[in-house]
């Protein structure tokens, strides 16, 4: 055989030969001829991959650049964990009121493994949250969200609310008691807007209970829907954060921008390991568990939401009668309003939080508001009125 | 070089000006080009989101009907305290005929009776009736009803929904939709 017509295989090219691939060009016809380009070069000439890593490790991180930075990238990361766990689950999954219960029991005590990959997608979700919180903050606090990065920021707000809708739906798929009661009260917010609240209500559920058609419609939503969405939204975020560079500490600090690689990323790689290492270690040690299956008929414990949820939970505990409106739909639409809206609300040149100061008092308002509402949510226990279950007179007819 | 096309091209063979060129000569063409494929692609969009978007609301189009269900014989229900009281109904739930178990406060006073749906009124939680202290409690936000179902205290915004009821033979009936 002519050793032109060899099987590319960059590892067998002799010493020589390698030199010669990676020449910037071949002139000569004859160097054409002889210099078979490596697999790397071969792919770069189609794709451009080289330039694009290097581009990303050379992304210019301005001094002051630390730490706080690494939460986007931490995302990332735990939402890939999110999408391979979620994908593996959905393999053992029916979505069937008669079949949901008993295959999520399955997964959690009898598929090997099943209880971990379970965990890991649980905790993950967890996680998740909690690093969207505080990346969210941190480009709060730093005021990175000012020209040019309005739309960075828009598409964050929409990528927050993608993370709620994966929780929300998410939340019913086990159909136990738990995800059957917290999607009962949590979809009839819906029904408190004025005029349109009823058919949004039938909408969302499928008809006028939650039921069948409710489960199968989270599904196609946690499985279909909010994916493609997220992954777009990520590509056009990631795309904007490239394109603006990362903006640097609102007081600029002496001393010229880093390339990415290697002080930025291995803070990241850093973060990332204590991210993800934190998710397993949490799913290891506190399993997923399962309620009893859902009951239309009753409940013997307070129906709970997520604990990111806990604090709109507390808030409609609150509300007096016939206001329950203010807390479904009028505080939580402020609060995404002013946080859509945030970058052209804030007017002042200024990233410095001591010049935009009713922005920052304000958003530290909202954001103690939802804090002590969520902290007195965790605390709560059910309330003290409720007797233990074998009290209440219960007869149970035909 | 005089032509920004050439200069801004990306590709790799340095290209003709003509290639990117808009062509002057007809722009009534072009326009008219343009337009049409905006058209198109709306159509297109119609397409795919009309019928799917029909596809998803059709639970909208789906009317209820009210029924006559037996749920209790009269003797058993002891006057005054409300009785929780649960049958089951053959229902249609989605794609699946099934039969779902609910429960009711039946509440009699001689041969009238009334009966009171469990749903709060404010989110929809399953409330519980205390024989002691003749209430109905929510578990989730707290509503408290009283025996009648009217509001006590908490945030539901109006008293337990009643089904209508008829005594017939001795047998206790509700009426109420599927
Ligand atoms: C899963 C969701 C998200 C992912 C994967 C993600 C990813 C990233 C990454 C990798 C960066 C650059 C590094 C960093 O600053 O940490 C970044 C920056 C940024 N993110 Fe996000 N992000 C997400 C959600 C959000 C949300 C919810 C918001 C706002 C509401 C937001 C607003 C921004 C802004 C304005 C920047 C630019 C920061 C600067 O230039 O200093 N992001 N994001
Ligand atoms: S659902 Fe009963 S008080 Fe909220």
């Amino acid at each position: 055989m002519p050793e032109l017509l060899k099987p590319e295989d960059p590892h067998t090219l002799s010493p020589e030969r390698k030199a010669d691939t990676t020449r910037v060009g071949a002139t000569t016809e004859e160097e054409i001829q002889i210099s078979r380009p490596s697999l790397r070069d071969w792919l770069d000439l189609r794709l451009g991959w080289s330039g694009f890593v290097r581009k990303t490790l050379d992304e210019p991180m301005p001094a002051g650049v630390g730490w706080w930075q690494t939460l986007g990238n931490l995302l990332m990361t735990l939402l890939m964990f999110q999408f391979i766990t979620g994908f593996a689950l959905a393999m053992y999954y029916s979505a069937g009121t008669q079949s949901a219960y008993e295959s999520v029991k399955n997964i959690t005590y009898n598929v090997p493994l099943g209880s971990f990959v379970r965990g890991l997608h649980v905790w993950g979700s967890t996680i998740i949250v909690l690093a969207l919180v505080t990346h969210t903050l941190r480009v709060f606090f730093w005021g990175s969200y000012k020209k040019p990065r309005e739309l960075t920021w828009l598409v964050g707000v929409f990528i927050f609310q993608v993370i709620l809708g994966f929780s929300f739906t998410g939340y019913l798929l086990p159909w136990d008691q738990k995800a059957y009661w917290a999607t009962v009260v949590g979809t009839r917010i819906a029904a408190t807007i004025p005029v349109v609240g009823d058919p949004l209500l039938n909408l969302i559920r499928g008809g006028p209970e939650v039921g069948s058609l409710t489960l199968t419609r989270f599904y196609a939503a946690h499985v279909m829907l909010l994916p493609a969405l997220l992954i777009g939204l990520m590509g056009i975020h990631l795309y904007l954060v490239r394109r603006h560079h990362i903006a640097g500490p609102v007081n600029p600090q002496r001393g010229k921008p880093e390339p990415f690689f290697p002080n930025q990323l291995f803070k990241d790689a850093i973060v990332q390991l204590v991210g993800v290492g934190l998710v397993i270690y949490l799913a290891l040690s506190m399993p997923p568990a399962l309620e009893a299956l859902a009951d239309p008929t009753g409940v013997d414990v307070a129906p709970r939401p997520e604990w990111y949820f806990l604090g709109l939970y507390e808030l409609l505990k609150v509300m007096p009668a016939g206001f329950e409106i203010i807390a479904t739909g009028v505080i939580p639409g402020a609060v995404s309003l002013g946080m859509i809206f945030l970058p052209w609300l804030d007017r002042s040149e200024s990233r410095h939080p001591a010049r935009r100061q009713w922005i920052i008092v304000t958003g530290i308002a909202v954001i103690l508001l939802i804090g002590l509402m969520t902290l007195k949510g965790l605390l709560d226990t059910p309330p003290p009125h409720i007797p233990a279950p074998g009290h209440g007179t219960t007869i149970s007819g035909h | 070089m005089k032509d920004s096309n050439t200069e801004q091209c990306s590709c790799c063979n340095p290209c003709s000006k003509d290639e990117v060129k808009p062509d002057p000569k007809s722009p009534d063409r072009r326009k008219f080009l343009g337009a049409s494929v905006g058209i198109i692609n709306v159509g297109l969009l119609a397409a795919i989101a009309g019928p799917v978007l029909g596809f998803i609301a059709s639970p909208l189009g789906r009317k209820r009907s009210s029924k006559w269900v037996p749920v209790a014989a009269l003797e058993d229900i002891p006057e005054g305290a409300a009785h929780e009281i649960s049958y089951k109904l053959a229902i249609k739930d989605g794609y699946q005929d099934i039969t779902q178990k609910y429960t009711v406060f039946l509440t009699r006073q001689g041969d009238d009776v009334i009966c009171i749906d469990p749903a709060c009124t404010h989110l929809g939680c399953r409330v519980k009736y205390q024989d002691d202290q003749k209430r109905f409690f929510c578990p989730c936000h707290g509503g408290v009803f009283d025996a009648e179902g009217k509001v006590v205290s908490g945030p539901p915004p109006h008293a337990l929904d009643r089904h209508k009821t008829k005594v017939e033979k001795g047998q206790v009936w509700i009426q109420r939709e599927v």
